[in-house]
């Protein structure tokens, strides 16, 4: 076997302490893809082929789509499994009951997922899971067989494995101040994936852009009509001010 | 119709209308010269006059927002996190009401917070300002509780879990404490109930009590005229007309100001609503984006940071700080009634006091106290007017080393706020320890220091520059 | 005034410029401020998908059926008229108000529905079931003969127990009637001969 070492990019350290917020691995940088529309579809076309299974996105509409450029067919064509009609929301079709017997937790709702994941000092949300996407690994004592560096001991299986193939994290225990510290080094291809890893990153910077967009479908509307206001209040702030020098010019 | 002004018959038809509505209602003209273009300010305004302007613009702003949001919004535990996201994805526009309200909130205590430390430094709480204070204080107070209210609406676990906290803080209250947290909740935990009634007390309730309070401050503030960077009463000295020298009519003078003022406010409060409405996680909490689950606390409880402050003055007060306390109490009693001559009954009555005090503190958990002191960190805000002794109001003319305390009290304001956001650690205990005892220390020990050090010289007429 | 203002009885020339600039500009910005205030009142995106198109499989009706369905919150009828009913039509020409369908056609009388039967296939009759006069729900008379609250030569049709309006078989209003209109035909395509959709036409 063929074993493959590669080392993730910047940021990934040791294995932290419990003062951490999940107790995992220190968070990547996500590629922000909200602007382009090509990664927004793509990522939408994962998620909702791969995540809606389990996972529901209750708030957000099919026909929102048409923001990142998709039409009303398309979405009609390719994304519509659960519901026929385009204006319904991204309701999973599992029942939360039988999830939480299965997984031993209802699968959360994705929505917002991508705001609510955010800590200061660590990352935002979408660095989370662009983190989280990548850092599955085998484990025999899970009951699902999967465990996962950002997010230790959860119970979701990695649902994307036949992309990304199976891997396992390398430790490397060194001497540090009188004991021993495992420093997570990278990781061993253990079977491969339709995807190499470079592949697979692409496509996870895909979905959690698009996850991103999903958390707040008005982002880009919201800036660009900032600059217009920002640039309006600018020359009324300027005419403000020459009134005001105007009348108080009076005052001795 | 004897008491009608009249108008020429040549009169414009705007003058006409003017005199119509003047003959019918005549208490609205007087009102607009008393308080607009016959209310003399002093002209020496500096930076820090526009917080008030600016916090009665962010009061309009939220009212208007909220009620919008409110056409949208569900009240129901069941719903009530939907609909927030509704109104961000569904609603046409509702994303921007949503910010407008939820950085309005931020913004209403940035600028409420820098107009008391105007207050602050340039002694506006002083004779004859106190009932402005108090009422300023009583609008501080309700603001807080608005802002907490309003706060569980989203249903958020920030907000669910904030509320629990809150709410529980008051079962610490000695034997009536768990019934009064049930009255409030109108449950056995924060559930639909409490949503319901939180949602009419932020809704209508405070709001009005808010309405009328910023009238009374208005009102109280008019009558004795405002004071100024130099703290020199103008209406002493008055010109031939018996305006006072050194005063130029609010409108138009300062109305222009004002609006110079909000235009730039409204491109920090627009940068903030367009670019940053999360603000790092300070204005909309990263947690809060995650439905209320009575059954899992998130890791972090933290309040909204304009609560951080005084919820570090809380986490102080742990055991051992109660042993502080108490020798804080009684070193106080013992030297007031050793210092100061007064009847012996009424040292007689300090002593006994602060017996019942101690004894208090000794057999009621440090949670109280913790409260209390909280609490008692607003509250002693009521009392400035009657603990600052200064010969003189405002800081300009103060000795040096004020300004030295006043700028160390602010430091420490903002650490007891940073630390407040941070998750309970032995080095920040320590730290909000001394904040707290420095806070308390500076209002409480005023009367002795604010007398001390040599004051300047107060000049008769203001310190003023031609623009 | 006090000694400390000059100049006070002239209005400058610069004092008024800046002033209508000031007051221009806020006229603007307080303009744009309440357009997304104002379109908040707009029916949202739930409002939209709620409203949407319907679709109706129409297979299993039988000749002289009638279905409803729900679009808008409003009561949707599809009729298979049948072949007396649809040559009942030209009988009752002269007791109605408006036989041409001429009263204001765009609310009431799609372009593809101005015609005889009111329909664009004349067996499969769809109109709102709300009578036009306050908004009750006329109930089904499709017996023709003479019946209570109806003319001895009745042909089929519809009648309102709220005040007495009755319509034909095309939803023609009859003269003399409270009701002032015949009944909306609701905008509306056939995907298939089976399948209709309620809510949308072919010029939508």
């Amino acid at each position: 076997m063929k074993k493959i070492l590669l080392t993730l990019i910047a940021a990934l350290g040791f294995v932290v302490s419990a003062q951490a917020n999940t107790g995992g691995i220190a968070w990547d940088k996500a590629p922000n893809k909200t602007n382009d529309l090509a990664a927004l579809q793509n990522g939408a076309k994962l998620f909702v082929n791969y995540c809606l299974n389990c996972h529901s996105a209750a708030f957000m509409r099919f026909n929102r789509l048409k923001d990142i450029g998709l039409s009303e067919q398309q979405i009609k064509d390719n994304l519509l499994f659960t519901t026929e009609k385009v204006g319904e929301t991204m309701r999973s079709a599992i029942d939360p009951r039988q999830a939480k017997a299965w997984f031993g937790a209802n699968p959360p709702d994705l929505t917002v997922i991508a705001r609510s994941r955010s800590a200061a000092g660590q990352g935002t949300g979408a660095d989370y899971l662009y983190t989280y996407l990548r850092t599955f690994y085998p484990d025999d004592t899970k009951a699902t067989g999967w465990n996962n560096l950002a997010f230790p001991n959860v119970s979701m299986p990695h649902v994307l494995w036949e992309l990304q193939g199976k891997r396992a994290p390398v430790y490397e225990t060194i001497s540090e101040h009188g004991h021993e510290v495992n420093i997570f080094k990278g990781w061993e291809q253990l079977t491969p994936g339709t995807m190499t890893s470079a592949q697979y990153d692409l496509a996870m910077g895909d979905l959690v852009s698009y996850m991103q967009w999903m958390a707040e479908p008005a982002q880009n509307n919201r800036i660009r009509v900032g600059f217009g206001v920002m640039l309006f209040l600018l020359v009324m702030t300027l005419f403000a001010w020459r009134l005001n020098a105007a009348y108080w010019k009076d005052i001795k | 119709m004897a008491d009608f002004k009249e108008v020429s018959p040549n009169a414009s038809a705007g003058a006409k209308l003017t005199n119509w509505f003047e003959n019918r209602v005549p208490t609205a003209f007087d009102a607009y010269r008393v308080h607009m273009s016959e209310y003399y300010a002093p002209k020496n305004f500096n930076f820090f006059y526009v917080f008030g302007a600016l916090a009665m613009l962010v009061l309009v702003i939220q009212i208007v927002t909220g009620i919008f949001l409110v056409m949208h919004y569900k009240p129901d535990a069941a719903l009530a996190f939907a609909s927030v996201e509704y109104i961000m994805r569904d609603v046409p526009w509702g994303w921007l009401i949503r910010y407008m309200h939820s950085t309005g909130a931020s913004m209403f205590f940035v600028v409420i917070y820098l107009h008391m430390y105007r207050g602050l430094i340039y002694g506006s709480y002083r004779k004859p300002r106190e009932l402005v204070w108090l009422f300023g204080c009583a609008i501080f107070l309700c603001l807080m509780a608005e802002a907490f209210m309003g706060y569980l609406l989203p249903w958020g676990q920030m907000s669910y879990w904030g509320a629990q906290v809150i709410v529980n803080l008051f079962a610490a209250v000695p034997f009536v404490g768990p019934d009064l947290a049930l009255l409030i909740r109108g449950d056995y935990v924060v559930g639909d109930a409490t949503l319901n009634r939180f949602f009419s007390f932020h809704v209508i309730a405070v709001p009005l009590v808010l309405l009328g309070l910023v009238v009374a401050h208005l009102m109280a503030l008019h009558d004795v005229g405002s004071n100024n960077p130099d703290g020199i009463e103008i209406k002493a000295t008055k010109g031939p007309d018996g305006v006072p020298l050194d005063g130029i009519p609010f409108h138009p003078y300062y109305s222009v100001h004002d609006v110079f003022a909000v235009s730039m406010f409204l491109m920090v409060f627009s940068a903030i609503i367009f670019f940053a409405p999360e603000f790092g996680g300070y204005f909309l909490e990263y947690n809060n984006f995650i439905p209320a689950d009575p059954l899992q606390t998130p890791l972090h409880i933290a309040p909204v940071w304009y609560f951080t402050p005084y919820y570090s003055m809380l986490r102080a007060i742990t055991n051992e700080m109660v042993y502080v306390l108490i020798a804080c109490v009684l070193g106080g009693a013992l030297l007031s009634v050793v210092k100061f001559k007064m009847p012996a009954i009424f040292k007689g009555v300090i002593l006994v006091g602060a017996a019942v005090v101690v004894a208090m503190m000794l057999s009621i958990d440090a949670k109280f106290w913790g409260v209390v002191a909280m609490g008692g960190a607003v509250v002693i805000l009521f009392f400035l007017p009657w603990l600052d002794n200064c010969a003189v109001k405002s800081i300009r003319y103060r000795p040096d080393w004020h300004k030295y305390m006043y700028g160390v009290f602010v430091i420490n304001f903002v650490i007891l706020a940073y630390l407040g956001t941070q998750p309970p650690s032995a080095i920040g205990e320590r730290v909000s320890q001394v904040g707290t005892l420095f806070y308390f220390g500076f209002f409480l020990l005023m009367p002795w220091w604010s007398r001390l050090g040599d004051t300047k010289p107060v000049p008769t007429r203001v310190n003023f520059v031609a623009h | 005034m006090s000694e400390t203002l000059v100049d006070t009885q002239k209005f400058d020339s610069s004092k008024r410029t800046w002033l209508i600039a000031s007051t221009c500009a806020g006229a603007v910005g307080v303009g744009a401020v309440a357009v997304p205030f104002v379109s908040t009142f707009q029916p949202s995106e739930r409002a939209k998908a709620a409203g949407a198109a319907v679709e109706v499989d129409i297979a299993g009706l039988k000749p002289g059926e009638k279905l409803t369905v729900e679009w808008r919150g409003k009561p949707v009828w599809i009729v298979r008229r049948t072949p007396e009913q649809l040559t009942a039509l030209t009988k009752v020409t002269n007791q109605l108000a408006d036989p041409e369908s001429k009263r204001k056609p765009d609310e009431f009388t799609p372009v593809y529905a101005r015609n005889e039967g009111r329909s664009i296939k004349p067996e499969f009759f769809i109109a709102v079931g709300i009578c036009t006069h306050l908004g009750c729900s006329p109930s089904d008379k499709f017996q023709p003969g003479p019946q209570a609250s109806l003319p001895d030569d009745w042909q089929g049709g519809f009648l309102c127990p709220c005040h007495g309006s009755t319509f034909d078989m095309a939803g023609r209003v009859y003269k003399n009637k409270p009701a002032p209109d015949n009944l909306e035909v609701p905008p509306h395509m056939y995907l298939s001969d089976s399948k209709l959709l309620i809510g949308e036409d072919k010029k939508a």
